[in-house]
């Protein structure tokens, strides 16, 4: 009588032993399969072309399919199917347009640009996207400039380019070619509830020692002034701190950062404005908030437990579902930090964001690049905005648009801030550093870090890239 | 005899020892068995503990999981959110693919499993140890580095985003703990009731879906339950190979589960993805609770000889 | 009858091991390759033979994955192994000899059932679930229960605690299956055993360590190794359930995870080979080690 998993014959020891030999002499094998895993192909495979027009200024071929892959998530997938896509197909109708989402581009794509057969037209973005400068270099994505240069869609007399908000074409840039389109113009500041200050007569802070001030009336009415979520969003506060940095010191501190320049972590102003966070999150937060996702910190914001909250223009619409009636989304620039802060205080961290682009090696690369300027036309951007609550790349295509609160605020904050923002790419660049930005952070405001040692942390990573 | 049924054994011997014993036994009976039930009890809460609030949460607002009392009764308990999964979220469609694929795919594990661990098991041939040590390696190796070349290989048949790939996948990942383990089962079975067969004039074939598959059923069960389980989980697989235009019908349960946390992740539906939970958890559940018999026996039986 | 043997083995491995090596081991050998060049994940390959190691070897966070999958490795087999083999001995002999028959304590049926639960869970729901179990807040389902003025335990968001709660995860979801097992080889120890230890007035924990567990020690040492298998994976929960996927700050980083993020979001596929290469290595030396110094003789009955 023995148990069902008696010994076999020979024993186990030996038995894994052996198994890990087998491993290593099958290596030799290898060679044989070196021909399966490929970077991609190189031979152009034969691509979509057809006669260029005034209503076809890119060459697309009329006839030629096109598939688009969007990434569903905060933004939903609407304005592709109900907006952009028919779009494309009253000018082309006889080309068939296969759509198709995921929640994980990075796997989904990735393994089709390998194998050599990408889809036309790609939405980069998630937290699976894919490191889109490693797709640049690879040679994947599709050289831009025609698209920018050709006329708008419906802006009659300028080209592309010249409908976008100033600066948003430079962030599509690699080595001084487009080869992206980043399409929703975000913008930060803290978030409120303009009900809840305007019931308790508070006034807005312009200067760091009003809103110090301000904290302390918060704190008294019990609630938590300040709070960001250290457990998967941690990003949000850095983008403030060196929001205030930038403030501080102008834009080449951001600049610096991008260049990855020496020492460019430990610069004056990104400590002073890390020393004046350290001491919010000190003061006016709560350590629990570390291990909270942006979820629960944005639901304890619309219960009005949480005064202010940093985050970009997509909140409201997150939070669409589960603000209670009567939450007015409404937001401000951060407040100047020091008296003599180089950049006036209503500059604003603006960013275009949201990858969209053609594949290169794909079979309609021009029906992708016919894609994007569709959705870079007045009115479909205008739809945009009025599905998603977002703003979009085309100058003043939501101009009169009066969907919420929150967007208005937002607006005003680009009107306000004129041609004070700025933004910053190092993220995207040097992803390691990211990580290492959100765990510094956390160490900054949650476990009573110092401004030193949050610069040094981060200058070291740096350097290591 | 398995002392876990209730078949009758012999009055116990009696002896002074054993009688003078009584008292100390039964005051020693009494405090391990409060410890034991307090032990047991608590344990059975804190597994079904999470399961409840799960069931709970499906029905709440957003508000309500995070802000309120984990275990507070919902404020309305209407189905919406159920029938959200199973339409928006397609939750339906994807649960029946989930058992078409678990069923087929776990049907041939077994029985390619079982032929081969029965063959390295019993017969001695050149090969024979290279084959199984190659099976086994396998186990060290965590799934989602293969994610990649996988692709590839399945391209080359032409195999991406079919059922068949997806089901020849799953075998074939099964395989290894299936052979580790059946091997090792089979080489305990006697030989003796093999020697009449071949004696009598049966095939090798006929020996083993005859003779030595009925006699090895426990250890059949139990790894054939583990494979159900393990493949009705596996996401990573499906996540890699059922992709491209038209893809999400193909999809099984844990991919769309996968989407609604990510949507719930930015659109916020956490009790729609807890009604998708629920739906996903509840047929393990029940089909267990049902067969737990069986299962038992099944597992207990092959311990008889 | 040797004439007609290796047709039969021939046309009974066919089918598998042709399935094993085309979808199982061509891939898994692609790693061993990747793991000597520079590869993004996209792009060309090109081979730089064993840079990826050395970088490793001076990788801090590679050590300190390393030392977490360790501290798994040790911990979880351990425990869950503890908790089972008492649980399944309660529920089948626990229960002490009544008429004779040995059977677990009350209600043993019941918590058979309950207890495989965790088992048919996806791990990436435990995640999920757990992760409102730890909540650093009064919503958290343990903080939820504490008399207030306990202050809200920071659990995953504290350095110190942060793997203890991976580890818990980790053994609430297996001990189910194990209950199971052990049942079964409980279940082959026959009566006249139990009766004869009765005879000689052990008590039940004599029971237990003099007899049950040697009976069932090779059971015992599969569940070892596979626990520790289990142990050097745990990449669903960590990628899910902790803060900054692997923190925080690196608190609950473990070896899997690091081949996932450099994979996948660092492109540095061939650095993530690299370190999938040490991970194959380290399990089989582990499981390796696990039988060659838990080896005994078989106890014969």
């Amino acid at each position: 009588m023995s148990d069902v998993f008696a010994q076999p014959e020979w024993d186990r020891r030996t038995l894994l032993r052996r198994a890990a030999a087998v491993g290593l002499l099958a290596t030799p094998a290898v060679s044989m399969l070196s021909a399966c895993v490929s970077g991609g192909s190189d031979e152009p495979q034969d691509q979509a072309e057809g006669e260029k027009s005034n209503t076809n200024p890119l060459g697309v071929d009329p006839k030629a399919p096109l598939e688009v892959i969007i990434f569903n998530g905060g933004l939903g997938t609407k304005y592709a199917t109900d907006v952009d896509i028919p779009s494309y197909n009253k000018l082309y109708p006889e080309a068939k347009v296969t759509f198709s989402q995921t929640t994980e581009v990075g796997k989904v794509v990735q393994p089709r640009i390998n194998a050599g057969d990408p889809p036309d037209m790609v939405n980069n973005a998630g937290a699976g996207l894919m490191d889109m400068a490693a797709i640049v270099k690879a040679g994947q994505a599709q050289d831009l400039t025609d698209l920018f240069n050709a006329p708008s869609l419906d802006i009659a007399g300028k080209t592309v380019k010249d409908t976008l908000v100033p600066g948003a074409y430079d962030q599509n840039l690699f080595d001084g070619k487009p080869y992206v389109l980043n399409y929703a113009f975000t913008v930060y500041g803290l978030w409120y509830n303009a009900a809840l200050f305007k019931k308790n007569n508070w006034t807005l802070p312009k200067t760091w020692a009003e809103f110090t001030a301000l904290c302390d009336k918060i704190k008294a009415a019990g609630i938590t002034p300040f709070a960001y979520a250290g457990a998967n969003a941690a990003y949000y506060q850095y983008l403030a701190i060196l929001t205030s940095a930038a403030k501080i010191g102008g834009t080449e501190v951001l600049k610096a950062l991008d260049e990855n320049a020496d020492g460019a972590w430990t610069a004056e102003p990104i400590k002073q404005a890390a020393a004046a966070w350290a001491e919010i999150g000190a003061k006016y937060s709560d350590r629990k908030f570390a291990g909270l996702r942006h979820t629960e910190v944005q639901l304890q914001q619309n219960q009005d437990r949480v005064a202010f909250y940093p985050c970009g223009s997509w909140l409201e619409n997150e939070q669409a579902k589960d603000t209670p009636a009567g939450f007015e989304y409404a937001v401000i620039p951060l407040p100047s930090v020091t008296g003599a802060d180089k950049l006036p205080q209503t500059a604003i961290y603006a960013a275009a964001g949201e990858m969209y682009y053609a594949s290169s090696k794909g079979k309609n690369p021009r029906g992708g690049m016919e894609y994007l300027r569709h959705m870079l036309g007045k009115a479909n951007a205008a739809e945009f905005t009025k599905l998603t609550k977002v703003l979009t790349v085309v100058q003043g295509a939501a101009d009169g648009l009066t969907v919420s609160p929150g967007l208005t605020s937002g607006n005003e904050l680009v009107k306000a801030a004129g041609s004070d923002y700025f933004g910053y790419r190092w993220p995207d660049l040097y992803k390691k550093l990211d990580t290492e930005c959100q765990a510094a952070t956390n160490q900054l405001m949650f476990q009573g870090g110092t401004a030193d040692a949050f610069c040094a942390r981060m200058q070291k990573a740096a350097d290591a890239v | 005899m398995s002392n876990l049924t209730e078949a009758p054994v012999g009055p116990p011997a009696a002896g002074a020892k054993s009688v003078g014993r009584r008292p100390d036994v039964k005051r020693e009976v009494n405090a391990y068995t409060g410890l034991a039930h307090i032990a047991l009890f608590l344990w059975a809460i804190a597994t079904a503990g999470p399961l409840i609030w799960v069931l709970l949460s499906s029905f709440k607002t957003n508000t309500e999981i995070f802000l309120g009392q984990p275990f507070a009764l919902p404020d309305s308990f209407s189905f919406e959110t159920y029938v959200n999964a199973w339409n928006t979220a397609h939750v339906g469609r994807y649960f029946l693919n989930s058992v078409f694929v678990v069923a087929v795919s776990t049907a041939g594990t077994m029985l390619f499993g079982a032929m081969a661990a029965y063959v390295l098991a019993r017969y001695r041939f050149w090969g024979n140890r290279f084959i199984y040590y190659l099976f086994v390696s396998g186990l060290a190796f965590p799934t989602f580095m293969a994610l990649v070349p996988l692709f590839f290989i399945l391209k080359g048949f032409g195999l991406i985003n079919t059922f068949t790939g997806l089901i020849l996948v799953y075998i074939a990942y099964s395989l290894p703990f299936t052979v580790f383990f059946l091997a090792a089962f089979f080489k305990t079975l006697p030989k003796e009731i093999e020697e009449a067969a071949t004696v009598d004039g049966a095939s090798h074939t006929r020996k083993f879906f005859q003779i030595m598959v009925p006699m090895a059923k426990s250890g059949l069960v139990s790894i054939t339950i583990f494979n159900i389980v393990g493949q009705w989980n596996q996401y990573l697989l499906p996540l890699a190979i059922m992709q491209g235009a038209g893809a999400d019908s193909k999809w099984v349960l844990t991919q769309g589960i996968a989407n609604i946390s990510t949507s719930a992740g930015y659109q916020a539906q956490w009790s729609t993805l807890f009604a998708a939970l629920t739906l996903s958890i509840l047929p393990m559940i029940v089909v267990y609770a049902i067969f737990q018999r069986q299962i038992q026996a099944g597992l207990t039986a092959g311990a008889v000889k | 009858m040797r004439h007609g043997k290796y047709p039969f083995i021939i046309g009974f491995l066919a089918v598998p091991v042709a399935l094993y090596v085309t979808f199982v081991v061509a891939a898994y050998l692609q790693t061993f390759q990747l793991a000597l060049t520079d590869w993004s994940g996209l792009g060309p390959i090109t081979y730089v033979g064993f840079d990826n190691f050395v970088t490793m070897w001076n990788d801090e966070l590679f050590w300190r994955s390393v030392q977490h999958n360790l501290f798994l490795l040790f911990a979880l087999p351990l425990l869950t192994i503890v908790i089972a083999l008492v649980f399944a001995f309660l529920l089948n002999v626990g229960g002490g000899t009544r008429g004779g028959i040995t059977r677990g304590v009350r209600g043993s049926k019941l918590y058979r059932v309950i207890f495989f639960f965790p088992q048919l869970l996806a791990l990436a729901i435990v995640a999920v679930i757990f992760g409102r179990v730890f909540s650093p807040d009064q919503s958290g389902m343990i903080n939820g229960l504490l008399p207030a003025g306990w202050g809200p335990i920071l659990f995953l968001a504290d350095k110190d605690l942060a793997l203890l709660c991976i580890l818990v995860v980790l053994v609430w979801q297996a001990v189910g299956f194990y209950v199971v097992l052990f049942s079964a080889g409980m279940g082959s120890v026959p009566q006249e055993i139990y009766e004869a230890a009765a005879l000689d007035g052990a008590s039940r924990v004599t029971l237990f360590f003099r007899v049950t567990v040697p009976l069932l020690w090779s059971t015992i040492q599969v569940a070892w190794v596979y626990l520790g298998i289990a142990a050097f994976d745990a990449f669903a929960l960590v990628n899910i359930m902790t803060v900054e996927r692997g923190g925080p700050d690196g608190a609950t980083s473990v070896l899997a995870m690091m081949i996932y993020r450099n994979a996948f979001e660092f492109s540095q596929a061939g650095y993530a080979s690299a370190l999938g290469v040490s991970l194959f290595i380290l399990t089989l030396a582990f499981a390796a080690l696990t039988l060659r110094v838990t080896r005994r003789d078989a106890v014969e009955l």
